[in-house]
């Protein structure tokens, strides 16, 4: 049910709205950037980068708001391989 | 992918400038960025940024992270750990080449000592020649020395004396270095070999109790079709998961840290039989009447399950597996999503 949800939500944006790795290296330190780990907690606890937030995938829609406060705060989010 | 999923989701959400970095944390880890690990932000002055969402990290992945640490070697000196890791990296037969190298290295000493007209080597108190037969000689001395046998039927005098002194130092050395790289070739052997039988041993034991599991909750979900007291069904479904979550927990970490390489058709039984066993758990829970009493530790164990189950699928491992493997892993994750 969720998964119909997504793939729809997908279609939408697909192509757009990327950042570059050059980007998120220059702006790891800037607080105005958050960068958020969408990949199971055990995954984070092995490995993150640095001064990222984790909010697995399937707790994104449950807990978004809890976590990121500010609708408008820039936000990185990145998984674990290449897609 | 999921990263894909989690902009569309943040963007649906109302968050309303999220961009997704596409090659994600293994291309990060690929081009030598630095990362953190839990336990590191886990320091007395955690980064605000670095929230963990549930709580203390997993046990398991810690224990792992600590227990790869280098063997520490606090009573033995730098010069001691140098010297152990020339002989490790060695083959025996290198070392064997090294330790005839070096009696023949020394037994042209000897000879060219004589070939530049000093004195080295005396037979029968007569000094050895710089010829070939002298050459021979000195190459049997050498050999004599280097065993410490020291018939002396050629004696060094001289110049000579100090080389036989360092040689037979060095050869002996050498050779017992020889001497203890194949015994410990034979131990390490056996030593693998025990790990590998446990190893498949407690594999055949993650399948058995897995089917155990499914027969179990299959009976179960008979009883609760046939509308049996709740409190034995509430009993036997603790026993189950209890058992189930177990097996699950160490085909995650089987997933996650490979301490040995598992047959693929192994791991595809293990995992499918996973997969059938998470169903049919699903299908008990869905049979069981709302307002069902669960007790507190089949609670905590079937969320324990869902977290479990649901850190199993292709992405999210940091191995890459093969796609049939990748494939059950999936129906996993999906089925754990049953759960919920």
């Amino acid at each position: 049910m969720a998964s119909e949800v997504n793939a729809a939500a997908v279609a939408d944006t697909s192509g757009t709205h990327e950042i570059s790795r050059e980007e998120l290296v220059r702006r790891l330190h800037d607080s105005s950037l958050t960068i958020v780990d969408v990949l199971p907690q055990a995954s984070f606890v092995e490995e993150h980068i640095p001064g990222a937030l984790n909010l697995p995938l399937e707790q994104v829609a449950s807990r978004a708001r809890e976590l990121l406060p500010d609708f408008n705060a820039e936000i990185a989010v990145y998984c674990g391989k290449f897609t | 992918m999921r990263g894909q999923q989690a902009v569309a989701l943040l963007h649906d959400l109302g968050y309303s400038n999220v961009r997704d970095y596409r090659g994600g944390i293994a291309d990060w880890v690929e081009s030598g960025q630095p990362t953190e690990s839990a336990t590191e932000t886990a320091a007395p002055e955690p980064d605000p940024r670095a929230t963990m969402l549930d709580g203390p990290p997993l046990a398991a992945s810690q224990s792992g992270v600590a227990g790869r640490g280098p063997a520490r070697l606090s009573r033995m000196g730098q010069f001691d750990k140098s010297m152990l890791d020339l002989v490790q990296q060695r083959s025996t037969w290198q070392l064997f080449v090294i330790w005839i190298g070096t009696i023949l290295l020394s037994g042209f000493c000897y000879w060219l000592g004589a070939y530049l007209g000093k004195r080295g080597l005396l037979e029968g108190g007569v000094v050895v020649g710089a010829d070939l037969k002298g050459f021979a000689s000195a190459v049997y001395f050498s050999f004599v020395t280097a065993t410490s046998i020291g018939y002396g039927d050629i004696v060094p005098v001289g110049g000579a004396r100090v080389i036989a002194v360092a040689e037979a130092i060095a050869a002996l050395l050498i050779f017992g270095a020889v001497v203890a790289k194949f015994v410990s070739h034979r131990q390490d052997e056996l030593v693998s070999e025990i790990h590998r039988i446990t190893f498949e041993e407690r594999l055949d034991r993650v399948e058995t109790n897995l089917h155990m599991v499914i027969s179990e909750m299959l009976a179960i979900t008979a009883m609760c079709e046939a509308k049996a007291p709740p409190n034995r069904i509430s009993t036997r479904l603790e026993s189950a998961a209890i058992l189930f979550s177990g097996e699950l927990r160490t085909t995650r970490d089987l997933l996650y840290q490979p301490r040995l390489a598992v047959e693929e058709g192994v791991l595809g039984g293990i995992l499918a039989s996973l997969t059938s066993a998470l169903n049919v758990l699903a299908d008990l829970l869905a049979c069981l009447p709302p307002g069902f009493p669960r007790s507190q530790p089949t609670e905590i164990t079937l969320e324990r399950l869902t977290v479990l189950a649901e850190e199993i699928c292709g992405e999210c491992v940091p191995h890459s597996y093969t796609p049939r493997l990748v494939f059950w892993m999936d129906r996993i994750q999906a089925a754990a999503l049953r759960l919920k």
